[in-house]
């Protein structure tokens, strides 16, 4: 456990060079947020309710989803990549350390970073500049947890895709077609109940919505109730023990065709 | 000097080498046409989830939306595919490698631009051309010849927005040590240029009309082919502020590669 948090530190501190980049990032951010409030307030219209959600329902949805968007991208794909390319993942595999855990550690570092530097920034700012009322409930309080599985859950996508590297040696078509997938089929974009019912139906039913919607939710409409909340945090945990287990069944495999030229 | 006959046919040559190197990568050719496939058609995929909600998006039917999608992916390739090398900028100057772009006898610009030809934007082209298509047959638009040259004119104008505002971004490589930051706005900045200018008001139309001028990308040329009845006078200006905004590019540009000193090593 001790080596894996000296792999958190260090991250944490390689993330702190990038001062620079966060100004962006939260420039972008904020930018973001006022073109979706542009975009949903021409939705909305004079309308109270669309598909079930007021205006403030999905205006905080969108926005906090944007604030999220950076802390749940892992880049774990893209290290992984990097590390196969430059031939060290070769050194990681004769430590005493499993893989999977050292990527997951090294993306803490990150996950840590952003949050404090651009995520709560920016829900600072939805809140105190942007005057966005929050409404308090059960949701908000059980919104770090859920966070927490999604961060878990995007961590094994990004982990697969950083395994099938291994096959293909290069990542940016991979992990484009990732991003895309989970982006649009976990309502990170628009809210679930705005797509097509049968396909809100489906997609209900994959991995995709544990990381978006899920936790999103808790938040743009806390009064749901336990009845509600439970079996969504039911249905995140497992998603994250399955995919967990699938990826790791998944390295055996990977492994074998792992070829690294010199080092 | 060089004239502009010998800078095509050393462009051929020098892609038609890339393109042989790069097609000894076939898998990730092919899995990077599918992920450019797929990221370009997103935001046509949020239009439509909206637009099944709502009859109109500020007065926009969901075809002419899709029209404007079609003129905006055809606006960008260009960008995509021959500029495409900007994005590796900040490591030839951070590493000193852009110096050996000083040493031969050719426009440098031409020359950076030509060590890449991203050949999976032309899945984005193909895309666009399609979608345009499209929606012109289902919005029962009327091509005349003229509207024809129209079309090639405001599309040639609106990629050279798209290639200004995104090489702009990149030239900060050399002023600030991490241009990246930088150019990753310019790049999710682009994701809006699709959307109808008219749902923004105040300093954000502005900003996206003058300053950052998204606008000119798809939707104020876009306005020539659908209402050309009810056409702001802005419009007019697509073809000038395509031009004028490489010119200023390039001399940022030139600005930038004048003031670079190398690292040293």
């Amino acid at each position: 456990m001790k080596s894996y948090l000296a792999v958190l530190r260090g991250s944490f501190m390689v993330g702190l060079v990038y001062r620079f980049g966060f100004l962006f990032s939260i420039a972008g951010n904020i930018i973001y947020m006022s073109i979706t409030y542009f975009l949903w307030r021409s939705i909305y219209q004079n309308r109270e309710t669309l598909r079930g959600l007021t205006f403030d329902q999905t205006y905080i949805y969108v926005a906090l989803g944007s604030a999220v968007f950076i802390l749940l991208k892992t880049y774990v794909d893209w290290q992984m990549s990097y590390e196969i390319r430059e031939g060290t993942v070769a050194t990681y595999l004769t430590k005493p350390i499993d893989l999977q855990f050292y990527e997951l550690f090294m993306s803490l570092g990150f996950f840590l970073m952003s949050l404090g530097a651009i995520t709560i920034p920016t829900i600072l700012l939805l809140v105190f500049v942007f005057r966005i009322e929050i409404p308090l409930g059960l949701g908000l309080a059980i919104f770090p947890f859920s966070l927490i599985l999604a961060y878990l859950l995007s961590f094994c996508f990004d982990y697969f895709i950083g395994l099938l590297c291994f096959y293909t040696e290069s990542v940016w078509g991979l992990s484009i077609t990732k991003e895309i997938l989970v982006t649009v089929l976990s309502g990170a974009l628009i809210p679930l109940p705005f797509f097509p019912d049968v396909i809100h139906k489906i997609l209900l039913w994959l991995p995709f919505q544990a990381i978006y919607y899920t936790p999103l939710t808790m938040v743009a409409q806390p009064n749901l109730g336990w009845g509600t909340f439970l079996p969504m945090l039911a249905v995140q945990l497992f998603w994250v023990i399955a995919l967990f287990t699938l990826t790791r069944l998944f390295y055996n495999q990977a492994i074998k065709v792992l070829r690294i030229s010199g080092g | 000097m060089h004239s502009l006959k010998d800078y095509l046919r050393l462009y051929f040559i020098i892609e038609t080498q890339y393109i042989k190197a790069r097609m000894q990568y076939r898998a990730d050719f092919i899995i990077s046409s599918i992920g450019m496939f797929f990221s370009s058609l997103a935001t046509l995929g949020i239009f439509w989830v909206i637009l099944g909600s709502i009859p109109d998006l500020a007065g926009w039917s969901f075809m002419q939306l899709v029209f404007i999608y079609g003129f905006y992916m055809i606006a960008i390739s260009p960008m995509q595919i021959l500029f495409d090398h900007i994005w590796q900028i900040r490591f030839h100057v951070q590493q000193g490698t852009f110096l050996k772009y000083y040493f031969r006898p050719l426009n440098m610009m031409f020359y950076y631009m030509s060590e890449m030809f991203d050949i999976k934007g032309l899945t984005q082209l193909a895309a666009g051309i399609v979608i345009l298509i499209y929606a012109s047959i289902r919005l029962d638009l009327d091509w005349t010849l003229p509207r024809v040259a129209l079309l090639l004119l405001t599309l040639f104008s609106a990629s050279l927005v798209q290639i200004s505002i995104t090489v702009l971004a990149g030239c900060a490589a050399f002023w600030v040590l991490d241009a990246y930051p930088v150019l990753g706005l310019a790049w999710k900045l682009r994701e809006f240029a699709p959307y109808p200018m008219n749902i923004f008001d105040g300093a954000f139309r502005f900003t996206f009309t003058f300053i950052i001028p998204l606008g000119f990308v798809a939707f104020y040329p876009s306005q020539l082919f659908l209402q050309p009845e009810d056409v702001s006078s802005l419009v007019y200006f697509s073809p000038l502020v395509g031009v004028g905004l490489f010119a200023l590019t390039y001399w940022v540009w030139t600005k930038g590669v004048n003031s670079y000193t190398g690292t040293g090593s």
